[in-house]
């Protein structure tokens, strides 16, 4: 703010001072201005903001699911139960990536993951298998670990809490 | 000729408002800080598996051993080789991994593995790899897989 000199006068008159001014001066007897210089602290956050806009990466996290080992669910010292649930996985007839799941002792296998989940849903409300139930996935070296993780997934999805590998 | 108030107005200046833009940095700024997640130089670049409706759960394991189970010429996943290494070491063969894990197992009782494997690669030389991490005394296994979209 510019004043004239007749108003600065005034203003010394009545005891006006304007402490406040854009530049960083002082402002007469009465006032000093405080400002604050923000130019670092800007440089400072562009330095930040350009930093994650060039590291970051949007990716969906990563997360972890849990079984028994392979050697030891088939270890002798291991009491298993009489009945588990063994899902089977074998390289499908659509080439390579095609999966076909069995489970033992049930004629119809099911089509896909899903009805995986379907089939040990229905499972579980039979007598003889529960939650606690083992479930046993045995797959074929030729299949695609993606279909082994999703068949361990769905497993789970059923409610399934006990799952380990088998050998074929 | 004057003319009222210019009389003592100065010549005229450009000025810039920055206000808003630094504002807009600001916020991009705090977005980027609190989105941000710092991935282990542990966690080598794969097509990690995509189960529907997935049941991994992110967890925080400390005493924690990371195998890495790759495709060595990633855009022929049929004929690749595969690579195992241990967090960001280099690629080693499997006895050699054998001898270190037995070696970490006897130095750290709780020790807990944790597989992370190429989507595409077979199930074979996961197998294998489970097999010498069972081997070693390890009871668990623990498999990367991507954790459900949020809706």
């Amino acid at each position: 703010m510019i004043l004239t000199p007749a108003a600065r006068r005034q203003r010394r008159r009545t005891g006006i001072a304007h402490r406040f001014r854009t530049r960083g001066r002082r402002t007469g007897r009465r006032g000093i201005s405080i400002a604050v210089n923000l130019a670092p602290m800007i440089d400072v956050t562009f330095l930040l903001l350009i930093f994650f806009l060039v590291t970051t990466t949007f990716e969906r996290a990563e997360g972890l699911l849990s079984s028994e080992m392979p050697g030891t669910m088939m270890a002798p010292t291991v009491a298993l139960p009489l009945s588990p649930i063994v899902v089977r996985l074998t390289p499908g007839d659509n080439g390579i990536g095609s999966v076909t799941i069995r489970i033992d002792r049930i004629d119809t296998p099911p089509a896909d993951f899903e009805e995986l989940v379907a089939y040990l849903g229905e499972l579980h409300g039979k007598p003889g298998f529960d939650e606690d139930t083992p479930v046993v996935i045995v797959a074929h070296s030729d299949v695609q670990w993606d279909h082994v993780v999703g068949a361990w997934n769905a497993v789970l999805r059923a409610g399934c809490t006990r799952v380990a590998f088998g050998e074929p | 000729m004057r003319i009222g108030r210019d009389r003592y107005s100065g010549p005229a200046t450009l000025a810039f408002n920055a206000t808003p833009m630094v504002d807009i940095i600001f916020m991009l700024t705090i977005f980027f800080m609190l989105v941000s997640r710092f991935s282990s130089a542990e966690q080598i670049a794969m097509q990690l598996p995509k189960p529907d409706e997935s049941k991994a759960r992110v967890e925080k394991i400390r005493e924690r051993v990371i195998v890495n189970c790759r495709l060595e010429n990633p855009n022929d996943p049929t004929n690749s080789a595969v690579l195992y290494s241990i967090g960001p070491n280099r690629p080693e063969p499997l006895d050699v991994l054998a001898d270190r894990f037995v070696a970490m197992k006897r130095e750290t009782p709780g020790m807990k593995v944790v597989v992370r494997a190429d989507r595409r690669l077979p199930y074979g030389p996961v197998r294998e790899v489970m097999r010498v991490i069972a081997g070693s005394g390890v009871e668990v296994l623990n498999v990367v897989a991507h954790v459900a979209e949020v809706e």
